[in-house]
């Protein structure tokens, strides 16, 4: 469903020159699977998942979205996906059905296929009770129930939550993940990027882990601990992140052509 | 601001039409969200709607209260002037001075109640500083009539007034009126007592009659007043909705929502455009709408007697919307480009502020005296379709359909490049998604130093272009006067050309690139090319000399300026030839070619610029030349030259070719003056200077058709657009990125 490869991208920046954002990234993601990226604050799992929105474009590298190429047909790559991040905002003077409904017509569904669409959508996120309150006045649970139905109200075969749960109570965070899951169920490929271990721990079928712009490891929860011999996920995610600051570049690099063809072939299995 | 890298921050322009749903979808939306702001409307509606009448209403409280207002005049030594005709009598002004004292309050006090007391002129002083009296008439004893006045000096009425008090202003006119009628009728009684018939002072009487029908006289003040309203209101009206669609956007969060929706680029800037459109010309519409009725009504009310300022006529008022609907077109396309750079409402303030000053002298223009629609004026942008519509609304249909084609075409070219703009805007992430970081002044220098390439970045090809400009203005300023010796006129055209041209693009190539040769674009053409240059520098200077004809025509030089010319001319007439070719063709085609053609061309060709750079460097070359009529021509050959530029990919063709033209110019007398059999063919002498032949003309028309063609499908052997290949920290990646990039 997603396969990204070789992906680079480099921002001319004041203080540091030119900063690799995100360097040679490589991972695929197939129907019916949550991936989660995890790393800290600017590793680069944002600017990973606005490249794949069609919202950034790579500096080099290529990524395929639904068959679809995020450089050359940017269009069909947004008609096929989903994005709930906490940088898309919603409208402050937009009640939640006009919002859901803006940007379902927008994907050009037309009113016919849209009403009973949006009725399903808030009753499976139980957003009715605030289905006629404007954006401004709405609890940060119910943006972001509304930011999710936006994003999933054409029914895209690809989800991509980026720090989705980023300033959600516990009882919301967990209702998020619940959705989360069944959406999984329902077969869609789901993207799901955190700083939170127990999140992706909880929930993700395939994790990799990303810092200063590469991707560290890939695998499941399973292999990593086998790879690196380490049963606790947070020992391992930080002795992956001290090792990979002390060790020489080069060696990393081959290691990430070694990781990149791993999951593969044992990805979809999990 | 952080930029984003070079190489990929624009992303490849979409392929797909924009769907007319998409964007009245979009444009729905934000005219609803504009609508549901209290903010909006106050601005937009209330505010119009309750300001004019209330200022109205003030005005007529105003004009009731300056005329209950009296003029307080104190007049002293009245008892001095009983031999001459009567002035005052009983403390008031006789007749018929007395209806030119209307509200006036007059006090008569003696002379001798004064000279007593020492402090006579302290006193007077201070009745008017203290504001006691507006003004004083002080009648000296020398005044008295009777005395024989043939040799003495003429006794002077003395007038106290205060010019820093309009009271004190408005009372020394009335007072002058009236002892200026006094001093005419003593006149006239002296004459006739002396026997003159005082009918033969008056050999004429002057009887003006306007012949402007009554609306044109109404509609002159009116048409100069509202179209200026209305425009500025249009701007401001642009400017807000601009801010809040695009910079407040970001800053809440809303437009990377939009972006990664399906809506694509051309449709959210042709939605958020329609909307910004919409309330620039509500805006306009209203206020001007509140303003005519207000005025309306107040002039009624007040009814300025003889002044040419009638309550507005509305029906041909009509007219404004011809104008209005492209020019808030344009601003609002301007606001949402400079807009998409701000990052929240506060900075868009703050960069709208520049664009206001640009565009504001545009709108101001047509309010100057003697600016009336003709070719020059037509073609100024914003301007024109201002003049135009002021024809309009004074009934001059004739002309204004005559000057209509042009103003629309100006008018059409100035949208297309501000709606393209604003696309482009939103197609740069660097534009969409700029950086966060402090800015600071050290770590910029660092940063213009570590991250040095081979050639010039789009902001410092900007900055070498306004760097040269500056320095000519003031270049310029410095310059003093005509030279008077060769080696005065050598300096006089070399410094600037050394010293404020090349010099500034020479330095920043050394500076700030890695690569002289790369950033001035010193490379080897196509071989062909080089003759093709000179071929066509020759073939185009009959149309070139033509283009300048019409020009002078369209805008024609002061006499001032051509006097201050002449000099000059003689001067350079009068050195030898190889020396004139010299100083006015090789060097300025040297300079200027590799300052404007070669750093600044290859800083603005980067991403896909090509169109900027030609367009860019053309202006810019133009605006060098200092006045006018220069520039318009040189503008005009900078979009040749940098045509060239792009399809030989260097400078050198560009050199040559401003060479042979600038060359020809200056030896174009001498060549005829040689009158060699062979020339007679292509020149002939006229009293105007030589001209060339009709059948030459011809023939080069021909020749820079095939030229140009030559060119047209010449292929550049670099593309300077893409630029992937300057990219330093690609040689880290592996060989299949490298490949694919671009």
């Amino acid at each position: 469903m997603i396969q990204v490869d070789q992906l680079t991208k480099i921002y001319d920046d004041l203080s540091r020159g030119q900063f690799v954002a995100v360097d040679r990234v490589s991972f695929t993601v197939n129907r019916g699977e949550i991936f989660g990226l995890l790393g800290p604050n600017g590793a680069g799992k944002t600017t990973v998942l606005r490249i794949l929105s069609t919202v950034l474009a790579p500096t080099s590298g290529h990524a395929t979205v639904a068959g679809y190429d995020v450089v050359s047909d940017p269009a069909s790559v947004r008609k096929s996906i989903g994005f709930v991040s906490n940088n898309t905002a919603i409208y402050d003077r937009m009640t939640a059905h006009e919002l859901v409904s803006y940007f379902g017509r927008l994907h050009g569904m037309t009113s016919k296929e849209l009403k009973p669409r949006v009725d399903l959508l808030f009753d499976q996120l139980r957003m009715n009770e605030f289905r006629d309150v404007p954006g401004g006045k709405m609890s940060t649970g119910m943006k972001q129930k509304v930011s999710i139905a936006r994003a999933m109200v054409h029914d895209p075969p690809v989800l991509v939550f980026d720090e989705a749960t980023l300033g959600l109570d516990v009882l919301v965070a967990r209702n998020l993940l619940e959705v989360i899951r069944a959406l999984r169920e329902s077969g869609k490929c789901l993207i799901f990027s955190t700083h939170i271990m127990s999140e992706v721990q909880r929930l993700c079928d395939r994790i990799a882990i990303m810092h200063q712009g590469r991707i560290l490891d890939i695998g499941t929860l399973d292999d990593l601990q086998a790879r690196h011999q380490q049963d606790e996920f947070e020992e391992l995610f930080f002795g992956l992140l001290s090792r990979f600051e002390s060790e020489d570049e080069n060696s990393w690099n081959q290691k990430i052509s070694f990781d990149v063809n791993a999951p593969r072939s044992g990805g979809a299995a999990s | 601001m952080t930029t984003r890298s070079d190489s990929q921050s624009r992303r490849r322009p979409e392929t797909e039409k924009p769907r007319f749903s998409a964007i009245r979808l979009i444009y729905i939306r934000e005219m609803k969200d504009q609508l549901r702001d209290r903010r909006t409307l106050f601005t937009i509606a209330l505010l119009p709607i309750m300001l004019y009448p209330l200022v109205g209403t003030l005005l007529l409280q105003i004009a009731q209260f300056t005329r209950e207002h009296k003029t307080s005049i104190c007049l002293i030594g009245s008892e001095h002037i009983q031999s001459a005709p009567p002035l005052v009598r009983d403390g008031s002004f006789v007749e018929p001075y007395s209806e030119l004292a209307n509200n006036l309050e007059l006090q008569v006090r003696g002379m001798e109640s004064l000279e007593e007391n020492d402090t006579f002129a302290s006193a007077t002083e201070r009745w008017i500083q203290d504001g006691t009296y507006d003004a004083v008439i002080i009648f000296p004893p020398e005044i008295s009539a009777d005395s024989d006045r043939s040799d003495e000096p003429i006794a002077s009425i003395k007038l106290l007034y205060n010019v820093a008090s309009d009271e004190s202003q408005i009372a020394l006119n009335r007072v002058t009126a009236i002892l200026a009628k006094w001093k005419e009728n003593w006149v006239s009684e002296t004459l006739a007592a002396s026997g003159i018939d005082t009918e033969q002072l008056e050999p004429f009487e002057l009887q003006d009659i306007d012949l402007a029908p009554e609306r044109t006289r109404e509609a002159a003040f009116w048409s100069k007043m509202l179209p200026f309203i209305m425009l500025v209101w249009a701007m401001t009206g642009a400017f807000y909705p601009a801010i809040d669609l695009v910079a407040g956007e970001k800053e809440r969060g809303t437009l990377e929502t939009l972006l990664c929706s399906p809506a694509l680029r051309s449709e959210i800037v042709w939605g958020k455009l329609g909307a910004v459109a919409s309330f620039s010309m509500l805006t306009a519409v209203l206020n001007a709408g509140s303003m005519l009725v207000t005025s309306a009504f107040v002039f009624q009310q007040i009814g300025i007697a003889g002044s040419t300022v009638g309550a507005p006529p509305v029906v041909p008022m009509l007219w404004l919307f011809v104008a209005l609907v492209p020019l808030s077109c344009l601003f609002s396309a301007l606001a949402l480009a400079v807009a998409a750079m701000a990052r929240s409402s506060k900075e868009g303030q703050y960069y709208l502020m520049p664009l206001m000053m640009v565009t504001l002298p545009l709108v101001m223009l047509p309010m100057l005296p003697g600016m009336n629609l003709t070719a020059g004026t037509s073609l100024i942008p914003v301007t024109g379709m201002f003049l135009l519509v002021r024809s309009l609304v004074e009934g001059q249909f004739t002309e204004a359909l005559l000057h209509l084609p042009m103003v629309f075409g100006m008018t059409a070219a100035c949208l297309w490049l501000a709606v393209t703009w604003a696309k482009r805007q939103f197609e740069n992430e660097a534009v969409l998604f700029g950086g966060q970081d402090q800015w600071e002044f050290s770590m910029w220098v660092r940063h213009l130093w570590r991250d040095r390439q081979p050639v010039a970045t789009i902001p410092q090809a900007y900055a070498c272009g306004a760097i040269i400009l500056v320095a000519l203005f003031f270049g310029r300023l410095a310059a003093s006067g005509a030279p008077n010796d060769l080696a005065g006129l050598t300096k006089m055209i070399i410094s600037p050309q050394l010293g404020l041209i090349l010099a500034p693009a020479l330095l920043m190539s050394v500076m700030l690139t890695t690569s002289i040769r790369t950033s001035l674009r010193i490379r080897l053409p196509h071989k062909l090319s080089i003759p093709m240059a000179i071929g066509l520098g020759i073939s185009l200077h009959p149309i070139y000399l033509t283009l300048g004809k019409w020009i002078e025509y369209t805008y024609p030089v002061s006499e001032e300026a051509q006097r201050a010319m002449l000099p000059f001319v003689e001067q350079v007439a009068s050195i030898q030839w190889q020396y004139v070719v010299f100083l006015m063709a090789f060097i300025p085609a040297i300079c200027e070619e590799l300052a404007f053609r070669g750093f600044i061309f290859a800083g603005l060709v980067r991403q896909g610029g090509r169109l900027r750079a030609v367009l860019v460097t053309a202006l810019l070359f133009g605006i060098s030349h200092g006045f006018l009529q220069q520039s318009i021509a040189a503008s005009c050959m900078g979009v040749l030259l940098g045509w060239i530029a792009l399809r030989t990919g260097s400078v050198l063709p560009c050199i040559l070719l401003h060479f042979t033209n600038n060359a020809l110019s200056v030896s174009l007398s001498r060549i005829a003056d040689l009158n060699l059999p062979a020339f007679q063919l292509i020149l002939t002498n006229t009293e105007q200077g030589p001209v060339y032949q009709p059948l030459w003309f011809l023939a080069c028309m021909g020749m820079t058709i095939l030229f140009v063609f030559y060119f047209a499908v010449l292929r550049s052997p670099v593309d300077e657009s893409n630029l992937v290949e300057y990219f330093p920290q690609q040689d880290k990646l592996p060989d299949t990125t490298n490949a694919e990039a671009g």
